[in-house]
């Protein structure tokens, strides 16, 4: 009998602690350090780390943007922060309301956690159904998760944490709510997931694609020095709006040329991807779900009343 | 023919009706002989590839899974066409009876419930069914979910709004046609079933070139599309479970 548990704790045991973010910030610019993700999908090998948070350390305290996916993701976010300051978390930005941007919420329950009045919104009206997805998706790494309401309503304009000035910007083309930050003193952009790089946009929330394209010509003209996406990698030039237009450029030409024709959406799901776009992460995945968010829009603008 | 012959040809011809080798199940399925039993009476069939039966490899939102029937490797010898899955609450999607002009195509949004084969078997001339089959996934919760037509007011005043339209094609037209109708499977609390079950194409004769019986599992505001090789209009009527009846014409 003895013998059998220590051989079920010698199982269990190690399945636990392979659970580890193994977060380690990346220094990008003076006082501002990134947590950069994987590309990939939700999945229980990477615990639903596919999301880059970041923090900037200013003089008044640690302003921290996003918290990740789970629980155990934003704990790992705080201790990676403590590696690297003494001074306490002041704040946190979240900059919409996506599962893997905000369940890590439940960590920072001491701190003000500001987001746009649409995100509180969106998040009270989805985030059980989609912290149950991540249930589903990530598994286990998702234990003791829930949905931490924001705490405070941001507006746009400049805020100032001790030495750095944070213009915070009100977007809307990827979820309805999106708030980017643009850190004046250092000209890191935050993008959130207004820019994705690398990997295939998401379109579950977004108003229209018009809408997206409109803010990226905001984002690219703020006086910006380092893009942070919301997933890829960090940039200093402009390839991650390039890409982004060039991407949301072709699903607009798809879905309404598709339409056009009178193509099925079953048709749509299994169009071409582009060659150009080959270095683009789950792009095929991204294209099933695209269309069918938002293809039923560009249909209907392509029939007409027959019923009279 | 010596009795040698004869007695092969005895045994062989029954064999080939009715004990055939349906051949390998392409998708794990615990429901099969239920599902043969019950829609195909268990009648001869084969699982057969050329049946192509196409829907995306997950449900992105499990209210409107596009799915595809494609019978056209059997053109002109296809009966009938019945589709469901396997493992929703109520499996039966639609019986597709293509006449002459119709392809044996038929595009069509549907709900699931949960991670499913699903299956469309043709009825071919010579009395044998083809099943076509494929699997999705899906996080869930299709058929009970609240429903979206309901939630918005005033929805009573577009019942059984046709949108419709008609694109070229090479040799045929793709006809689409979307009708505002909650399509209410009865799993919703307090809401009984109310959907529409039958639809047939007419020419301009008023002859029928396709009926169809549709069934719970198709998904609110039906989305249905039909490559037809005839010219000329034609109206799609359709009647629900109340009795009342809705058409769209396209020239």
């Amino acid at each position: 009998m003895k013998l059998l548990l220590w051989l079920l704790l010698g199982l269990s045991l190690p399945a636990l602690a392979d659970l580890d973010y193994a977060l380690k910030p990346r220094q990008i610019a003076a006082d501002t350090w990134l947590l950069e993700g994987s590309t990939d999908n939700f999945a229980r090998d990477n615990g639903g780390n596919i999301v880059n948070a970041g923090f900037i350390v200013t003089q008044a305290g640690v302003v921290v943007i996003d918290t990740g996916p789970s629980r155990r993701y934003g704990e790992a976010l705080r201790q990676a922060i403590a590696t690297v300051t003494d001074k306490p978390v002041v704040q946190v930005l979240l900059t919409h309301h996506h599962p893997d941007h905000v369940l890590g919420n439940q960590a920072f329950k001491d701190v003000p956690i500001g987001a746009l009045q649409g995100t509180t919104t969106l998040l009270r009206e989805q985030g059980d159904a989609m912290a149950q997805n991540m249930y589903r998706m990530v598994g286990d790494w998702m234990r003791g998760t829930e949905v931490l309401l924001p705490s405070q309503t941001v507006t746009p304009g400049v805020q100032t944490f001790g030495n750095h000035r944070l213009r915070l910007l009100a977007l809307s083309g990827h979820t309805g709510a999106d708030l980017a930050i643009l850190d004046e003193t250092t000209g890191v952009l935050f993008a959130g997931d207004l820019v994705f790089y690398q990997r295939a946009l998401t379109t579950p929330n977004t108003p229209g694609l018009s809408v997206w394209l409109a803010d990226i010509a905001t984002l690219q003209g703020l006086p910006w020095k380092v893009i942070v996406p919301g997933h890829g990698p960090v940039a200093t030039d402009t390839q991650p709006f390039a890409q982004m237009r060039e991407y949301l450029g072709w699903l607009d030409q798809l879905m309404a040329t598709g339409a056009a024709n009178g193509s099925a959406m079953g048709e749509m799901i299994r169009s071409p991807i582009p060659e150009r776009f080959a270095a683009i992460s789950l792009s095929r995945y991204e294209l099933i779900r695209s269309v069918s968010h938002l293809y039923p829009r560009y249909e209907r603008g392509q029939m007409q009343r027959i019923d009279q | 023919m010596g009795w040698r012959a004869h007695w092969l040809l005895a045994c062989w011809l029954p064999l080939a009706a009715y004990g055939m080798d349906p051949g390998k199940d392409p998708v794990p399925s615990v429901m099969w002989s239920y599902y043969h039993k019950q829609y195909l009476d268990n009648a001869p069939f084969v699982f057969d590839e050329r049946v192509k039966l196409l829907a995306p490899p997950f449900a992105e939102d499990a209210r409107q899974v596009p799915l595809e029937i494609d019978a056209r490797a059997f053109k002109d010898e296809v009966v009938k066409i019945i589709a469901w899955a396997e493992l929703n609450p109520l499996p039966k999607i639609v019986d597709f009876q293509p006449g002459e002009g119709v392809l044996p195509w038929l595009a069509i949004r549907i709900r699931i419930e949960q991670a499913t084969p699903l299956r469309a078997a043709v009825l071919t001339k010579d009395g044998l069914w083809h099943v076509g089959s494929t699997l999705i996934d899906a996080a869930g919760g299709g058929c009970t979910a609240p429903s979206v037509v309901r939630s918005q007011p005033g929805w009573e005043e577009h019942l059984g709004e046709v949108l419709g339209g008609r694109y070229p094609r090479s040799d045929f037209s793709r006809l689409r046609l979307q009708v505002a109708h909650p399509m209410d499977n009865g799993m919703v609390s307090g809401i009984p079933e109310f959907y529409i079950n039958h639809a047939e194409l007419r020419d301009a004769q008023d002859r029928v070139l396709a009926r169809l019986e549709l069934f719970a599992a198709v998904s609110e505001n039906p989305d249905l599309a039909f490559d037809l090789q005839s010219p000329g209009p034609v109206r799609l009527v359709l009647r629900d479970t109340s009795g009342s009846q809705f058409e769209g014409a396209l020239p």
